[in-house]
Order: structure tokens, then C-alpha cells, then sequence
């Protein structure tokens, strides 16, 4: 949502905003120490991937940490949001113990507070940019701790509003896709008066929330509460059904369709190109987790189980290694191992996942990258071979880019390898409309902020147009397609002029 | 080994290499499926076109200079396996990987015909030549390191 400056200064004016600006003293919103936030214990919480980490703050605790923001004058943490939510008015809020109206506050500006506050960056995004960060060098205030707070408190009191809808216009939109780019169009079309159906290629929506993000970070009653909200509105959902296969785009604009988002996500997972990947026991980290996250591999009981090792070495520092390497130690391996070829420091990882990993026993070598796979005489991985790497020095664009050390090969002893280097764009799409404008990595092309492609009515978002990247992403480019596509569906449909 | 008879003759070979690796890259460009996958390849062989103009400059006069410092070997191709480039549909991973092997050998090319050299000016052209496909692999390798090995 678009917001002058004006607009939030004035917020800041508000009556009961300056009240609270008095009611407590700069110096003594200071001396509070940033909350922590209650956890499950490491080794209770290893024995499923169902309990979630992260307990949530109480009202307590949540109103005393949102004492600790100083409603500043110029909220340099929205400028580290990726949507400008506006955090200090959600967080006065929680002060004044008006925790719904924190949470609708979220709700002017993100699709699904309750995902974002347990899955967005903060560190490198708003709590980055808070005050006490850049003026004071201590502690951030925990504003996804936070967010994440208000939006269970409003999920959990059962008084999620459902928005006003405009009167209905019969225009059909379809979307492909239900990840939480998708989702978040899908709201915002359906808001608007627009017949919105949901074409996901799974048996479950959700995309990577539900299929990816395991449950001990994110439980899939969150989303659920957000798709059953979509649905109330008069969202419909498709599963199995893959647009480009069950049926094309084409079929679909026979049926009626006017217009398309595509949301298909970047699902297609990468693999190194080493020597021996394709022995048995290797696998992406996007089968490992769908089958154990949508399959239910970890039940004893499973039809469809997974493999489980007693060495499991997963290959990569991001989120989707972290999330990979603690399910194994889920599952019941005894020693769970990534390797990354840079430093910690540059694992683009959330740090918090990087820091339950640690508490929970996960092996960390870094500088290290795979470099073959040795199999058993069944074909069956055994061993990795390792080698170390030392960071170069700096090069033009300021980077020190990992060498390898020759001669510091090792092997380490491993029984499953979970492969999780990173994802290209699902290629169904792309590959199938034809006169779809594709970059050669294979996102679809875009006008920038439109969101709208080559194809005058198929807009696009999220990781199919940026390659693997964030839900907060994802969700915001979902609603800046579907303002752009309500004008252009208005325009051409109901004859109605729009202000650009 | 091959025989050189003159600086020329070294240039008309390492030419002729440029053109043969801007064609390879044409006829590639052609088999693909994918319209952005043609166009990869078609930006590759035009760089190629560009060292050949380069290496014609150099033949014709231009002054070429070795730089003291070693271009830096990121050695990222040197532990993947080989692409297969009779598929219609290679990947840009592949693509990467395979322009990467290919900048790699013919430095290795040009680095052992300037070791096994005695004259001194054939051995400085073989070093340009070697130092100038070193760039070359740098840059796909920094595209790799940028763009491939991103986890998420
Ligand atoms: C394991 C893992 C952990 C992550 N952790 C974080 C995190 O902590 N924080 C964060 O911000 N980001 C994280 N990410 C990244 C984030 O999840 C993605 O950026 C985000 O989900 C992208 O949303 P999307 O809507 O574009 O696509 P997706 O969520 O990928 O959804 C795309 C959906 O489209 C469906 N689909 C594809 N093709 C078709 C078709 N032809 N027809 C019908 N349906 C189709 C797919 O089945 C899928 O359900 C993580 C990613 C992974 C894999």
C-alpha cells in the first residue's frame, strides 16, 4: 500500500499515540532488555517435526518489548521492510494492548502476518534498520517476534475480520499456483469483486508453506486458517491440477478465464553437476521435504517413507539446507552434517534456523565443498569426498569469492545426501504459453512493479519471476499484480477509465 | 605438437580457434528448444567473435601487454562433469558449465605450448593468449558463483 510520509507522520500525531510517547521516557524504554523469545527444548523438539520451535510471547511480554520501540520520527524499519508495513503503528498498538488492531494494522499491507513473523529475514530487513541497531548498536526490537504475535492473537481469539467485498463483476480470473504470492493476488482479486479460481498442481495449497517449510517453523494450521479465510471470501481451489498439462492456458481462456496469474513458483531443484550425484541414496532437498512435510514420511507407519541414515550430509547454507538437515535429525540420524562451501557468515540462511540447528546438535562444515560421491557396490552412496576452500581476495564487486585448497581432500561418511544448492523456476509454464518472454535462467519477464508479461492478460510473481527469493517477496509482487490487473481488467472489460 | 613457424602463425591458429569456438556455440544456438536458451548461445558466440577481433588487432599491430598479476582461478569447472552437447534442451547451468570447460582448455592449450617454447617473443604471445582465456573462464565462472551457487 501506498503511504506518503505525510500520512505516517500524522499517524504519529494521533492522540493516543503521543500519550504513549509520554507516558514513558526514552531513556527508560532503554533499559529494557530485548525479550527472548520461549522455545521448545533441543532435545525434546527433535523427536518430531511437528512441534514447533518457537513458543510465541505472551501479552506480557509482547507489550513490554513493544515498549522498548521509541515510535521514532522517521521509522527507518519500515524503509528494511520489503511491503513498508507499518511498524510503528502495529507496535504502539501492542503497547496500548490493542492487539487487535495491531494485527489489522499488519493486514493493511501483508497478505499472512502469521507466516511472515516466523519466516521473514528480519535481521536483514526491518529489525535491521531499527534505531537501536543504527544509533544505540544494541539489540533490534523483536519486530517479527511481534508481528507474529499479533496475527496469533487474532487467529486465536476467532475474530478474524473478513474484509468488505466489492459487489461482484462475473470476471474470471484464474491463477496458477497457490504459494503464498498466489495467495496474497487471490485475496486482493477477490476483494475486488473478481470470480478468482486457485489451479494448484498439488494435493494440498499453500506452495512452499506447506510443501517446504516444515512445521516445527511454521505449522500448517497457520496457513490454513488464511486459505480456509481465502475460501470464506469466495476463493475457489483446484488441486492436482497442472496448468499445462491437465489443461493449457488456452483451455483455460476458452473456459472463460480473462486474465491469469502465474505464482508457479521455482520448484525445480539444482544439482551440482559432480561426479557420482546420481548414485542412490542422493536426493533434492525438495523430495526430502515434501515427502516427510506432505507425505508424511516421518510417521513409523508411512506408505511412502523416506530414506533415513544414520550419517546424513546435506549440501548447502540456506534455509532449505537448515530446514532439510533438522529434519533428518527428525528422522533419527545420528549425526546430521551440513556442508557449505562459504563462510557462516555469508550462509544465506535465517540466523535464528542457523541457531536452533547448532542447539540441536546439527554439524556445521563450512569452507567445504563436495566434490564427488563414492557408492557402495549397489550403487548406493557411501561417502562424500570433501575438499576444503579458503575465501580469495576481494574481487570488483567487493566479494571474496571461495578457492578450493588443492590437495585438502577428505571423505566423510555418509548414508543419505540431501542436496539443497539452490532451485530453478518450474519450467511447465514458461516452456508451454507460447509468446511468454523467458530470461535465460527462466523466470518469466515482467514489466518491473506491473508485473505484467509479454502476454498483455498473464501477470506474474513471486519466485517464477525472481528466481528463489522470499515470502514476503512472493506475496508482495501477488498484490502489486493484482492492483495493476484490476486496471487493466476495468479498463478493458468494464469500459471504466482508471487513474494510473 | 603442433608446429609454429612465426608470431603470425601462432595468431592465424589461436584466429582460427576463436572462430571454431564462435561456431560451435552458433550451432548450438540453432539445435536449442528454447528461445532464451538460442539467444545464450548466441551471445557466447559473439564474444568469441569479439577475441578473434581482438587477436586480429594484436596481428595487425596493436600492442598487447601481460599483466603481472594471475587472473584468478575460482577451478569451479574442474570438479563438474561434462555437459552432453548433443541435447536439444541444455539448461543455463549447462550452458555455464560447458563454456567454462571449454575457456579452461584452451588456456591449459596456450599454457603448455608457452612451456614447451624456447623463443622468448612465442612464448610471450602463448602467455597473452593464455592469460586472455583465463579472463575469459573468470568471467562465466563469477555468473556461476553469482547466479548458480545461490542457496535459497
Ligand atoms: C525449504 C524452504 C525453506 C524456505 N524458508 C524461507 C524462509 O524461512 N523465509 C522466507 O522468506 N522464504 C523462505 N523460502 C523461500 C520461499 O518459500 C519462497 O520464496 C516462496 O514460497 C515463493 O512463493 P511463490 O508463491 O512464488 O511460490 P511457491 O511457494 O513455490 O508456490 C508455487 C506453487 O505453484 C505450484 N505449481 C507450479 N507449477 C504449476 C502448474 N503448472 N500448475 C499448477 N500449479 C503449479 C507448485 O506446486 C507450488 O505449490 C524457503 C523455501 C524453501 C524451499
Amino acid at each position: 500500500m501506498e503511504r506518503s510520509e505525510e500520512y505516517i507522520k500524522n499517524e504519529r500525531k494521533k492522540e493516543w499515540r503521543v500519550e504513549l510517547q509520554k507516558k514513558t521516557k526514552a531513556k527508560d524504554r532503554m533499559t529494557i532488555e530485548r525479550v527472548q523469545m520461549p522455545e521448545s527444548a533441543p532435545e525434546e523438539r527433535i523427536k518430531s517435526q511437528r512441534i514447533e520451535v518457537n513458543k510465541g510471547l505472551t501479552a506480557e511480554e509482547a507489550m513490554r518489548e513493544a515498549t522498548r520501540c521509541m515510535d521514532c520520527v522517521n521509522p527507518t524499519c519500515m524503509e528494511g521492510c520489503p511491503v513498508s508495513i507499518n511498524i510503528p503503528k502495529f507496535i504502539k498498538n501492542i503497547e496500548r494492548g490493542d492487539f487487535l488492531q495491531a494485527a489489522s494494522v499488519l493486514k493493511e499491507t501483508s497478505a499472512l502476518p502469521a507466516v511472515c513473523g516466523r519466516v521473514c529475514p528480519q535481521e536483514i530487513q526491518c529489525e535491521q534498520r531499527c534505531f537501536y541497531v543504527e544509533k544505540l548498536h544494541q539489540p533490534a526490537v523483536a519486530i517479527g517476534h511481534l508481528e507474529r504475535f499479533a496475527a496469533d492473537f487474532e487467529r486465536e481469539s476467532g475474530k478474524i475480520s473478513v474484509p468488505e467485498l466489492a459487489e461482484s463483476n462475473g470476471i474470471k480470473v484464474a491463477v496458477i499456483g497457490s504459494g503464498p504470492s498466489s495467495l496474497s493476488f487471490a485475496g486482493d482479486m477477490v476483494k475486488l469483486g473478481y470470480d478468482v479460481s486457485v489451479f494448484e498442481a498439488l494435493h494440498e495449497i499453500g506452495g512452499v508453506l506447506k510443501y517446504g517449510i516444515p512445521e516445527f517453523r511454521l505449522p500448517n494450521a497457520v496457513v490454513d486458517v488464511e486459505i480456509n479465510n481465502l475460501r470464506r471470501m469466495g476463493v475457489k481451489f483446484i488441486t492436482n491440477f497442472i496448468v499445462g498439462q491437465t489443461e493449457s492456458l488456452d483451455d483455460l481462456k476458452e473456459e472463460g478465464f480473462k486474465a491469469f496469474y502465474v505464482g508457479s513458483g521455482a520448484g525445480l531443484p539444482r544439482f551440482m553437476n559432480i561426479p557420482g550425484e546420481n548414485s542412490n541414496g542422493i536426493l533434492s532437498s525438495n523430495e526430502y521435504l515434501t515427502r516427510v512435510n506432505l507425505m508424511g514420511a516421518d510417521a513409523e507407519d508411512s506408505d511412502t517413507p523416506v530414506l533415513r541414515g544414520k550419517n546424513v550430509v546435506v549440501v548447502g547454507g540456506g534455509n532449505t539446507a537448515m530446514d532439510s538437515v533438522r529434519t533428518a535429525k527428525r528422522l533419527g540420524a545420528e549425526k546430521a552434517m551440513i556442508v557449505y562451501r562459504r563462510s557462516e557468515e555469508e550462509m544465506p540462511a535465517r540466523i535464528e534456523e542457523v541457531h536452533h540447528a547448532k542447539q540441536e546438535g546439527i554439524e556445521f562444515s563450512t569452507l567445504t565443498n563436495p566434490i564427488e560421491y563414492i557408492a557402495d557396490e549397489n550403487g548406493r552412496v557411501k561417502q562424500v569426498t570433501v575438499q576444503k576452500m579458503k575465501l580469495g581476495e576481494p574481487d570488483a564487486s567487493g566479494r571474496r569469492r571461495p578457492i578450493p585448497i588443492e590437495g585438502s581432500e577428505y571423505t566423510i561418511d555418509a548414508s543419505v545426501v540431501v542436496v539443497a544448492v539452490g532451485v530453478s523456476p518450474n519450467p511447465l509454464i514458461p516452456n508451454s504459453v507460447k509468446g511468454l518472454d523467458v530470461s535465460r535462467w527462466g523466470t518469466i519477464e515482467v514489466v518491473k512493479d506491473k508485473m505484467q508479461s509479454s502476454i498483455p492478460e498473464v501477470f506474474a510473481g513471486g519466485d517464477i519471476v525472481r528466481g528463489g527469493a522470499t515470502v514476503i517477496l512472493a506475496m508482495g509482487d501477488g498484490r502489486k499484480a493484482a492492483a495493476n490487473m484490476d486496471i487493466y481488467l476495468k479498463e478493458k472489460y468494464l469500459s471504466q477509465k482508471v487513474e494510473h | 605438437m603442433k608446429e609454429f613457424n612465426s608470431l603470425d602463425d601462432i595468431l592465424d591458429f589461436a584466429i582460427n580457434e576463436e572462430q571454431m569456438a564462435a561456431d560451435f556455440y552458433t550451432d548450438l544456438a540453432a539445435k536449442m528448444k528454447n528461445q532464451e536458451m538460442k539467444d545464450t548461445f548466441e551471445q557466447y558466440a559473439l564474444e568469441e567473435i569479439g577475441h578473434r577481433t581482438k587477436l586480429e588487432a594484436i596481428k595487425n599491430g596493436k600492442a598487447y601487454k601481460i599483466a603481472d598479476s594471475k587472473i584468478v582461478d575460482l577451478k569451479i569447472a574442474d570438479y563438474l562433469v561434462e555437459v552432453d552437447t548433443e541435447k536439444t534442451n541444455i539448461s543455463y547451468q549447462e550452458a555455464l558449465i560447458l563454456a567454462m570447460k571449454k575457456e579452461k582448455s584452451a588456456f591449459k592449450l596456450y599454457n603448455d605450448l608457452a612451456s614447451a617454447t624456447t623463443d622468448a617473443a612465442s612464448k610471450k604471445v602463448f602467455l597473452m593468449l593464455a592469460q586472455e582465456e583465463a579472463k575469459h573462464k573468470l568471467r562465466f565462472e563469477i555468473e556461476y558463483d553469482n547466479n548458480i551457487l545461490t542457496e535459497n
